[in-house]
């Protein structure tokens, strides 16, 4: 076992109530975190082929819930924690799905002694995971079951430490000491409710809001996870570690976040060197612009503008809210803060898209066309459609959806399931109204950014990654041309094709070096096996890193090798990211996923696809030049989508028919095991 | 009037007032006469002791809460990452949900003008470094592991610590003996807290902070504004690229 590494991941039934522990060893070679969780995921709920992984919401479904080796030791930005599973939130399928949220609950994970821990089964009654040190129990939630997430974790708080006045005193832990605080991951009632907008909540506004897994957690009967720790974690080389954070800190590079140091209020995770967090408002909220799409009425206002102080009172209000019922901010978004002129955008949105689209936006469109209101055909019972915006409304919502009741119990399905029951998929899928790209999950935007496009695609929804995004910007004082051949090199194993980054959508270029070639294969191959590895089995939030413009990927190695003290080269790293998303493929095709499945919703091969751009856009190569361009018109062709796919799978290994692994793929990375069972179930490529 | 003092953030409402000075002396002294043994400790009759050259002051508005210095703090001494062991303790409020500026607690040891830690040491373990700038140290080789440093610190929480491995306590040192740090430390040093904090939350003052309360310490730290040649402050430039959405 390399340094860094706990040793042990805990394991949990809560059918059974047996609580065992896993060695951390036996899944060291997926690197930690997601990728550690993907692996513990196919022996524990692929392999023994007891479960056909339709329903995420059977007590077969497992959740690992991860951290990686660098958490707990002081590597800025790498203590998030992973949960994959399948999930509730993507259509028509469950899909194999995981989130990660950040916050302070991954490194008091390690700080305890643990790898991680996994669920499973289903408790009788409600419960809560109480983890101390090496001591995990599972105690009852009779007396939570119901409360808003805020409340729970207070109670507890409160029932761990006992008489301890936390802030004042230091807590005895067996012969060790902490001021620490009981870091606990929840749900409210909308996870209770398994509403498929449910998120996992912890503080007061960190969220895993990709996936729904907090309907999981309700349907585990599991209302919380609370972890504190009092121990050590060792790594190789300790003065290159504090060496790394202050060259990072002083050596140029660092991206310090949305707000700057020295400024009053600004909070941050546990521990980074961005500040991207907030004390200061809502409530000492910690929240991100995508939880604003939530706060921010759309049409009045744009946070970042100057706001009322009654509207900043309510979207202090509404955020709160949404954290306490424990929702998604980002399917039960509203509108997108971004708006962006598009050509060909239909005319429901006034040719200004959003950057995506919500529940709260699809319930007023039905609202305006006449389908949905107070005894409509759709009728919004008990929501106040006239206060669609207000803080009024949106409080009603999450009442509703937490209540189930009225047509809150189609809005806790999510957008695609309520349109399913109201008889308007189709249609409004192919108008546009329901603007989610693939797989009926909410998210950010996708096209301009074509390998994002791609990501959403191949994984299962959302991959909100934007490491490649600024990195392909407009450059400062050089050449659009000279800042790839840079980039380039860094693109290893991939490295040195600039046409990697040719966003050409259109014309014989598209297919020869751009959108649907197989150049375009390696960027999206490249960001996922990255994003993979180091976002999210190292744990690095992908707002920290990569920061390709300058001091990747060498200060992720730096950090890596000083911690674990292991002799991989980058390109090692990379491999390992790709293995795990090769394994992560396996568990989809499993699932069902093939070549057929993977089709984009039909708005993408539309004009009116694009949409917001920063940094000047995306380069594009053209009669034999480079320009940058925001392509507004940009959408896609659905043969050139055909034609990337085939690149794809190849690049992978992957059969080009069906998109399976094929043995050799699997086994050049050690997965023999993997490649027997899909053989034997028939869904091995060739 | 020291630096510290000029600084103190007008309006600023401490968390919690604390017993300090020469009330907190004799409330610890009287504890300590409760104590077997303690009417023997040669420090105790010390009356007082040549103040540390170096103090390390903070803004409990700017800090982030993200625990940099606790991290830095343990690998720097020990090589390890444990926040139990490290000589500064920052307290953020979640899951609490205490509002702010009052959801941090920050806990540096203040290097006590009367170190009751250093008065109250039966072994002469928890000294005046004389050597180093009089900062307050505790020599390991000496420490019994009585824990009554830890039960006289007058801060809350304390800031003496335990080291459950050794048995033995500790406590800030200004960074003087810490093998895993590569900078210089000590009162004209660059402590790995300070150093590292990401917030410039923390700051390393030569002049004695006031002892009376909190505020002495929990300074305003926020660098001013550049003034135009107007006269007017400027609105901060955007120096980061746009955010990520």
């Amino acid at each position: 076992m390399s340094y860094g590494y706990a040793g042990k991941i805990a394991r949990v039934n809560l059918s059974t109530k047996e609580v065992t522990t896993i060695e951390t060893a036996r899944y060291e070679e997926f690197g930690g975190g997601y990728g550690m969780g993907a692996a513990i995921f196919w022996d524990l709920a692929v392999a023994p082929g007891e479960w056909d992984l339709k329903d995420a919401f059977d007590p077969r479904n497992v959740l690992p819930i991860m951290v990686g080796p660098l958490a707990g030791t002081g590597v800025p930005g790498a203590g998030r924690t992973s949960v994959c599973g399948i999930s509730p939130e993507t259509f028509p399928t469950c899909e194999f799905w995981r989130t990660n949220f950040g916050g302070r609950f991954g490194t008091m994970m390690k700080l305890a002694g643990w790898d991680g821990v996994v669920v499973e089964g289903k408790a009788d009654q409600p419960v809560w995971i109480n983890i101390i040190n090496d001591q995990v129990k599972i105690e009852s939630a009779a007396d939570l079951w119901g409360r808003d997430t805020w409340e729970t974790q207070g109670r507890i708080a409160n029932m761990v430490g006992g008489r301890v006045r936390f802030g004042e005193e230091w807590m005895q832990l067996g012969d060790t000491y902490t001021t620490g605080i009981p870091q606990i991951v929840c749900i409210g009632p909308v996870g209770e409710a398994r509403s498929r907008l449910a998120a996992l909540i912890t503080g007061s506004g960190v969220s895993g809001r990709i996936g729904g897994f907090g309907a999981v957690f309700g349907a585990k009967n599991l209302k919380a996870v609370s972890v504190l720790g009092s121990g050590t974690v060792k790594m190789a080389d300790a003065k290159a570690l504090l060496d790394a954070r202050i060259w990072q800190m002083t050596g140029g590079g660092l991206v310090t976040g949305s707000f700057a140091p020295a400024s009053a209020g600004s909070g941050s995770c546990h521990p980074c060197l961005r500040a991207d967090r907030r004390r200061n408002v809502y409530h000492a909220g910690e929240t991100m612009c995508v939880d604003q799409h939530w706060l921010a009425n759309p049409e009045e206002q744009s946070l970042r503008g100057a706001q009322s102080a009654q509207a900043a009172s309510e979207a202090e209000l509404a955020s709160q809210a949404l954290m306490k019922y424990g929702a998604s901010g980002w399917s039960a978004h509203f509108l997108g803060l971004f708006i962006s002129d598009i050509p060909g955008a239909p005319d429901f949105f006034n040719k200004k898209v959003p950057v995506e689209t919500g529940i709260g936006w699809y319930i007023r469109y039905l609202y305006r066309i006449g389908e949905l209101g107070p005894g409509k055909r759709i009728d919004s019972a008990p929501l106040p459609m006239e206060q669609w915006g207000e803080l009024s409304f949106r409080l009603a919502f999450l009442d509703a959806i937490s209540k189930r009741v009225g047509i809150g119990d189609a809005l806790a399905e999510g957008c695609m399931r309520a349109a399913q029951r109201w008889g308007r998929l189709e249609q409004d899928l192919e108008s546009g109204a329901l603007r989610f790209p693939a797989w009926g999950a909410t998210g950010h935007w996708t096209l301009p950014s074509a390998e994002w496009a791609y990501n959403y695609l191949l994984g299962a929804g959302d991959p909100s990654w934007h490491g490649l995004v600024t990195a392909v910007g407009k450059p400062r004082g050089k050449t659009t041309e000279e800042a790839l051949i840079e980039l380039a090199k860094k693109m290893v194993p991939y490295e040195n094709d600039i046409f990697m980054f040719n966003y050409a959508w259109k014309g014989e270029e598209a297919w020869k070096t751009g959108l649907y070639s197989p150049h375009k294969a390696k960027e999206v191959a490249w960001s996922r096996h990255y994003a993979t590895f180091w976002n999210e089995s190292m744990a690095f939030c992908e707002m920290f890193l990569p920061n390709l413009e300058t001091i990747s990927p060498e200060i992720e190695m730096k950090y890596y090798t000083a911690v674990t003290g292991k002799k991989d080269t980058f390109a090692d790293t990379m491999r390992i990211g790709q293995k795990t998303w090769t394994l992560e493929r396996a568990i989809r095709v499993m699932h069902g996923r093939d070549r057929k499945a993977e089709v984009f919703a039909p708005f993408m091969y539309r004009p009116g696809a694009s949409g917001m751009t920063f940094w000047g856009g995306v380069p594009i190569y053209e009669n034999g030049k480079w320009r940058h361009d925001e392509a507004p018109d940009m959408y896609l062709d659905k043969q050139g989508v055909e034609d990337f796919k085939t690149h794809y799978y190849q690049l992978e290994g992957w059969d080009k028919e069906n998109g399976w692994p094929t043995r050799r793929t699997l086994e050049s990375y050690g997965l023999k095991r993997v490649a027997d069972i899909m053989a034997e179930r028939g869904k091995l490529g060739s | 009037m020291a630096e510290s003092e000029k600084s103190v953030t007008q309006g600023k409402v401490p968390r919690r007032k604390f017993l300090v000075g020469g009330g907190a002396a004799l409330a610890a002294g009287a504890f300590a006469a409760q104590i077997p043994g303690s009417a023997a400790q040669p420090a105790a009759a010390k009356a007082s002791y040549p103040s540390s050259t170096g103090y390390i002051v903070y803004d409990s508005r700017l800090c982030w809460g993200c625990q940099s210095c606790m991290f830095n703090c343990s690998v720097a001494h020990y090589g390890e990452s444990n926040p139990s062991l490290s000589r500064i303790q920052i307290i953020r409020d979640a899951p609490s949900f205490t509002k702010y500026p009052l959801d941090v607690v920050m806990a540096p040891c203040r290097q006590c003008v009367t170190p009751l830690c250093v008065q109250n040491c039966p072994t002469g373990a928890a000294h005046v470094d004389t050597e180093h700038g009089n900062v307050r140290v505790i020599d390991e080789g000496k420490c019994i592991g009585c824990k009554r440093c830890l039960q006289m610190c007058p801060q809350n929480p304390r800031r003496t610590v335990w080291n459950p491995y050794k048995k033995k306590s500790t406590k800030c040192d200004l960074c003087l003996d810490t093998p895993f740090w590569s900078r210089e430390g000590g009162p004209g040093g660059e402590p790995a807290c300070v150093t590292g904090c990401p917030a410039k939350a923390l700051k390393l003052v030569r002049e004695t902070p006031p002892q009376e309360d909190v505020a002495g310490y929990d300074v305003n730290l926020v660098p001013p504004r550049p003034k135009m040649p107007s006269g007017k402050t400027p609105t901060p430039a955007a120096k980061q690229p746009a955010p990520k959405s």
